[in-house]
């Protein structure tokens, strides 16, 4: 369950890139925040894996006060989510599987679960012939799927997607939303900012709609 | 506690920064090799130093000079003070002819027709020893300011003036050895954190994607703060080495001298060598950790 109650983020101190944002998501929820470029989507996202601070208001994630953790204890909130960017953030000095792998390491999982692990989230976005390559010498929706597999590998109960299919032509945007999807059917929470109508028309989910930092519609 | 598995990788982490920058990773190492060697140096110079003045208290003894018309019992209440002073190993009385003797004997064959005297201008004396204990000097001091004040001494010496002087300088050289480390360790902290900076910078993108998937602040620091560990070993190492050489020159070179005098040309013992090398890593942990903690705050900032 995530539930944000009148947050105010300012960036330079009098613009508000929020403006008493408030919604609600249920657990196992698939919802699209949409709203064109600016309306505060990714500040959105940023708040609720503790990326971005809040001036005002509150952010409950499973309960947790988001705004009540520290930099040492964030991590914790971070472990039970999957964050997907539109520019893939990946490594490009490990290979396909190595930066699956690399997501595991971090929260210090054993070598034997790493290996199944990783396997099973290639075998997932269809990515296992590929796990030698490096990043560079894939194609955009190839490097997205690294990401979807590097987010879904901790099997996290919150995936964020901050315009996952942005930079991808439509062909490959509906296969990635599909990966999306399933993870729903699965259990996951799904938050998924996107700009783009055509996605949106996709799945039969709600959208909250933001502009300008408010909300205009849920 | 740390995880063994968040170690190893902390460990190949570790390695391939350096690999990543090496000519940042040699310049570092060879200023912490350059200031290390440096105060090693004065270090062993210290050492030495400090090991002939230990040396030369312990030849110390203290000569109590007796008035040509001492009476019986002076006498016998000057041996009484001596006898019952603490830590007094022996004592000596040398009688004037005694004195004259030796003196004569010393002397230069060349020189001798010019102490052709008809009389003897020496005093009569005692030669005090003392045991070879702590603040040896501190016993013979005290025991020298009551012989003074003592009927039928007429003077008291051993060589305090030089004594003096020496400890001072010694004490100058323990301040000026302390500084120069102090300094040193300063500049060498500027130093490391700075590379472990271009190390975590050249790395931004891989650090805020651990921490965004949710890896512990420890888990981030762990491989700078092995690398400026790491980077403050060699370094001293290397310095410790180079030091050695220095010291196998001089003794080669110098050493014979100094037999004639009974002086052994010391290396560094092996605490102050540990010393060094633990002060050099210490320093490399606290300059990491510095720039580590930076930049985590500053990204916590946002």
């Amino acid at each position: 369950m995530i539930q944000i109650f009148d947050v105010v983020k300012m960036y330079d101190g009098s613009n508000p890139v929020l403006d008493n944002v408030s919604m609600e998501i249920a657990k196992g929820e698939f919802v699209f925040l949409t709203g064109p470029s600016g309306a505060g989507k990714t500040t959105v996202l940023k708040i609720l894996f503790g990326w971005e601070r809040f001036e005002k208001g509150q952010v409950l994630v499973h309960g947790i006060n988001v705004g009540k953790l520290t930099h040492r204890n964030i991590y914790t909130l971070r472990r039970s989510m999957g964050v997907v960017f539109q520019d893939y953030k990946l490594l490009p000095n490990k290979t396909v599987f190595e930066n699956v792998s690399f997501a595991q390491e971090v929260i210090g999982r054993d070598r034997k679960t790493i290996r199944f692990k990783t396997w099973e989230a290639l075998k997932n976005v269809g990515l296992s012939p590929k796990k030698d390559i490096y990043p560079a010498y894939l194609s955009g929706g190839e490097q997205q799927r690294i990401a979807i597999a590097r987010a879904m590998v901790n099997e996290p109960s919150i995936i964020l997607a901050d315009e996952p299919t942005g930079n991808l032509d439509p062909d490959i945007s509906i296969e990635i939303f599909r990966l999306f999807e399933e993870m729903n059917k699965k259990g996951a929470t799904i938050i998924f900012a996107t700009h783009s109508q055509d996605i949106v028309r996709l799945g039969n989910h709600r959208v909250i709609n933001l502009n300008r930092g408010k909300v205009v519609a849920s | 506690m740390i995880h063994m598995q968040t170690l190893i990788s902390g460990f190949k982490t570790t390695l391939s920064n350096i690999l990543n920058n090496k000519q940042t990773f040699f310049l570092s190492v060879a200023t912490i090799t350059i200031s290390i060697f440096i105060l090693g140096l004065f270090l062993m110079l210290f050492v030495n130093l400090n090991g002939f003045l230990s040396k030369w208290n312990r030849q110390v003894q203290l000569m109590a000079y007796l008035n040509d018309d001492i009476t019986k019992s002076q006498r016998e209440a000057l041996v009484d003070i001596i006898s019952k002073s603490p830590n007094v190993e022996s004592y000596l009385e040398v009688s004037r002819e005694e004195a004259w003797a030796e003196f004569q004997s010393n002397m230069s064959e060349n020189l001798k027709p010019l102490l052709d005297l008809d009389f003897n201008p020496l005093p009569a004396s005692y030669k005090i020893k003392f045991h070879d204990v702590e603040n040896r000097l501190v016993f013979i001091r005290e025991l020298s300011e009551i012989l003074k004040t003592k009927k039928g001494i007429e003077s008291v010496e051993y060589g305090e003036e030089w004594i003096s002087r020496f400890e001072k300088f010694m004490v100058f050289s323990k301040v000026f050895l302390f500084a120069m480390g102090g300094l040193l360790c300063f500049g060498l902290t500027l130093i490391v954190s700075n590379t472990i900076r271009l190390s975590i910078y050249s790395r931004q993108d891989e650090i805020e994607l651990m921490l965004l998937i949710g890896a512990t602040p420890r888990f981030v620091k762990i491989p700078f703060l092995l690398e400026g560990m790491f980077q403050g070993f060699v370094g001293s190492v290397l310095a410790l080495f180079l030091v050695g050489g220095v010291h196998y020159y001089l003794k080669n070179e110098f050493q014979s001298s100094l037999d004639s005098m009974a002086i052994k040309f010391n290396f560094i013992s092996e605490p102050f060598l540990i010393g060094l090398v633990g002060l050099s890593v210490f320093v490399g942990l606290m300059a990491s950790y510095i720039s580590t903690f930076q930049f985590l705050r500053m990204l916590n900032k946002k």
